[in-house]
């Protein structure tokens, strides 16, 4: 095993544990949970066999294979954060419809009262 | 003991005649839940006065049951079962789930699989491994880990109402057992659905639902 191998394998087995503790104690989300749970799992299996990440760089022409493991990083980063994005202007989206719909129930029951 | 019978409701204008009927011949209070439903549903849910909810926005199946739940707890109904607004799950099975629910039972699930078996067909492949996961976890065996009929004790209630942290019924199941609940199936025939689409007609959508479950059940339920 090559020291950035050990690394990796370490880092993601805290990676791991830490999502494992972060949904079991504080209740995150399991639906938000499960994208970080493959991508670790995806990490661990890279770790096991660095092979794949040098057959890969081989392909993309790739001249040093650490720098295939930055680019699916960054990618995966990447496609999170567009992920994200979509989920929050879904979010401001409901926000608004529920404003909307509390504020005219409050109408409603203020005119009653009048 | 009173018990809430809870129905999940998303773009089922063609089913509702047939849930009407269902409804008619219940003896038990229930509620119908309007996940924000595209079509007719909530015209028709209005004309017929059904006990109902119209949600706001589309939350999911998940997320409707959980309202569904902390309705009943602050009803005080000591107890609720979930059966599908499709027209899949026959009301006369209602009965035979509350029962073992009175025999003291904490969680209920309607089986198709107790006394018949299981076909080979992809659905069915899926509900395999699905069961699989939940024996390693768990050490017990369940025959219809995907079957939405379930009906439920007060603490289970009360358990699900407050923190509900599932994907979907599988690791829900995983998680009552884990939490040493008792619990029973009991065989049930399902009909197949009347009218409408499945969730599941979409492969990817089939593949996303069990990553979701299995990574739920073997790595988030302890």
């Amino acid at each position: 095993m090559s020291s950035y191998q050990i690394t990796l394998f370490i880092g993601t087995i805290i990676t791991i544990l830490f999502i494992v503790v972060s949904v079991v104690k504080t209740k995150m989300n399991i639906r938000y949970a499960i994208i970080w749970m493959l991508w670790g799992i995806i990490m661990l299996v890279l770790s096991l066999y660095p092979g794949i990440i040098d057959k890969l760089s081989v392909v993309l022409g790739i001249a040093v294979p650490v720098n295939t493991v930055f680019l699916i990083f960054i990618f995966l980063l990447y496609a999170i954060s567009f992920y994200l994005f979509g989920k929050v202007s879904d979010l401001s989206n409901e926000i608004k419809n529920l404003t909307y719909q509390v504020s005219v129930l409050k109408k409603n029951i203020e005119d009653k009262n009048d | 003991m009173k018990i809430l019978v809870i129905i999940p409701c998303y773009n089922e204008e063609k089913n509702i005649q047939t849930l009407v009927e269902k409804i008619k011949k219940l003896d038990y209070d229930y509620l119908v839940i309007n996940d924000a439903s595209t079509d007719n549903s909530p015209k028709l849910l209005d004309k017929y006065r059904l006990n109902h909810l119209d949600l706001i926005n589309n939350i999911g199946l998940a997320g409707v049951t959980q309202i569904g739940f902390k309705y009943a707890v602050d009803h005080g109904y000591g107890g609720a079962i979930v059966i599908d607004g499709d027209g899949q799950h026959p009301p006369a099975y209602i009965k035979t789930l509350l029962d073992k629910v009175a025999e003291g039972y904490d969680y209920v699930v309607g089986s198709r699989f107790v006394d018949k078996p299981k076909p080979f067909t992809m659905r069915m492949i899926g509900s395999r491994i699905l069961s699989f996961m939940i024996k390693i976890k768990t050490g017990r065996t369940v025959t219809d880990p995907t079957s939405g009929m379930r009906a439920m004790g007060g603490e289970v209630l009360k358990d699900f109402a407050d923190n509900m942290n599932f994907v979907a019924e599988p690791d829900a199941l995983c998680h009552v057992l884990k939490r040493k609940f008792k619990y029973t199936e009991v065989q049930v025939d399902m009909e197949d659905r009347v009218a409408g689409e499945s969730y599941f007609v979409n492969p990817l959508r089939s593949v996303k639902f069990m990553v979701n479950v299995i990574i739920s059940i073997l790595f988030f339920q302890w």
